[in-house]
């Protein structure tokens, strides 16, 4: 009963957090206006929290300079399982307008894989929350191949 | 017969699974009003009970620098001390372990929450979680004072002559004269007692210690999968600890004789102290500084409390 209870509870209460790699702050706001009273997430369980440790979605924004590098990665390592990365805007996919600086990293999927990834320039809060609640269900997913 | 009774009083009535439930239950209604409030939505009101379950089904991280058995025990040790809290409290008229002298013990067992915190934070090595346990201390020592006036204020009003300390007998004594809340000399420790709740529970305008977005989430910060589920299941039942011993002090007069009943009206009462006094609180202020915090309880809540008190010894 109790590992259903588990597993069904897994999808219901994504918590979130947040690493801003280079970002310009566009797709940051979308993502503070998701949780705000118009767009409200917290109603699929949604909570932004303060520390890597208590993180099921980790939102990665930003073009990954080579200075965030390394601290991205180490960020994403102490993420408990199950977990799910998730990007947000163009820059982490592409590296966007930034592609071919000396100084930027840009596609994620040569460090880490990436479960869902959220396009735009900046994206709107809809697709946000369309992509926020789609990585809720494969962390269900995943605790269930965990398992096994 | 009586080792039975005296289990499902541990392990199911005043006791641990009560107190879950209900617990759980009231930390769903502070968020769900808290989001109306806001004009939002809100999640779900059993969302406490997603966030337990899913917690106790992540990955338990053991951080390098930990020390691991004081960072795995501190919850638990938290837990039992609110489960064991509880059965002292009477349900009205129905206590499941009663004595002369349930308020001190009480007062010891309410502080081992907060110290089990500050341990955990201590063991689990962070710099955010030295500065969080720093704050937890003094807001302990801030609300302690207060909490031990209105205690005083109460077994005095009570027990008359002599103090009255156990809370079976502050009960009879209601049930007999009246509730707590409508004697004039106890309505300030009534408030006082209000205002101690938010900062004893960590709600938001108390909430330095854990404050999430300045040291994130302070003595919790390294702790992850079934501890961290232990210590949000210790937040949810101090919620109802605390309301249901305002509950037991001011309003125990209440008594329909059936104990379902009683419970029920407990809940409700509980209810209704917590939206009243945290997520109201919660909705129309901001974050304290930790020095205000100290200020505001040794000032204003004192004051009230030592207003009580001297209001009692004068036999009003």
């Amino acid at each position: 009963m109790f590992k259903k209870m588990i597993a069904d509870s897994m999808s219901k209460s994504p918590w979130i957090y947040h690493v801003n790699t280079g970002s310009c702050n566009g797709c940051d706001i979308e993502l503070v206006a998701v949780l705000t009273p118009r767009y409200d997430a917290e109603r699929f369980g949604f909570k932004l929290a303060g520390t890597p440790r208590h993180a099921d979605i980790v939102v990665v924004s930003g073009p990954i300079t080579s200075q965030s590098k390394e601290r991205l990665l180490r960020t994403l390592e102490q993420v408990p399982e199950p977990r799910c990365i998730v990007t947000l805007g163009s820059c982490p996919q592409s590296g966007n307008v930034f592609k071919g600086s000396y100084s930027v990293e840009a596609p994620i999927e040569k460090f880490v894989h990436v479960d869902v990834a959220i396009a735009g320039c900046t994206p709107k809060p809809e697709a946000v929350i369309e992509g926020l609640y789609k990585a809720a269900m494969i962390l269900k997913e995943k605790r269930e191949a965990m398992k096994k | 017969m009586n080792i039975l009774m005296g289990l499902f009083h541990i392990l199911v009535f005043p006791g641990l699974l009560f107190v879950c439930i209900i617990g759980l239950l009231l930390a769903g209604v502070d968020r769900k009003v808290l989001a109306r409030m806001q004009k939002r939505v809100g999640p779900p009101l059993i969302q406490p009970f997603y966030d337990f379950f899913k917690l106790m089904g992540k990955e338990t991280i053991v951080p390098h620098a930990a020390n691991k058995t004081a960072f795995l025990a501190a919850p638990v040790i938290g837990f039992a001390s609110l489960v064991v809290t509880m059965l002292f409290i009477p349900v009205f008229g129905y206590s499941a372990f009663s004595g002369s002298g349930d308020l001190i013990v009480i007062l010891y067992l309410l502080t081992i929450p907060a110290v089990a915190l500050i341990v955990g934070g201590s063991a689990s090595g962070s710099p955010y979680a030295g500065i969080g346990i720093s704050r937890e201390m003094v807001t302990m020592m801030s609300y302690e004072f207060p909490l031990i006036m209105v205690l005083l204020a109460v077994a005095k009003k009570a027990g008359g002559a002599k103090l009255l300390f156990s809370l079976t007998g502050i009960v009879a004594w209601q049930q007999s004269n009246g509730s707590g809340i409508i004697h004039v000399a106890l309505i300030p420790a009534a408030l006082a007692l209000l205002l101690i709740i938010p900062a004893e529970v960590g709600t938001q305008p108390f909430d330095v210690a854990e404050a999430e977005t300045e040291i994130c989430e302070g003595p919790l910060i390294e702790y992850s999968g079934a501890p961290l589920a232990m210590f949000k299941l210790n937040t949810a039942m101090k919620m109802f600890v605390m309301t249901s011993l305002f509950t037991c002090l001011f309003f125990g007069g209440i008594d329909t004789g059936i104990v379902a009943l009683n419970a029920l009206i407990l809940v409700v009462i509980c209810i209704v102290l917590t939206i009243l006094c945290m997520t109201l609180i919660h909705a129309v202020t901001a974050r304290l500084k930790i020095e205000h915090l100290f200020k505001f309880y040794w000032t204003f809540v004192a004051g009230l409390a030592l207003c009580s008190l001297i209001l009692v010894w004068i036999g009003l």
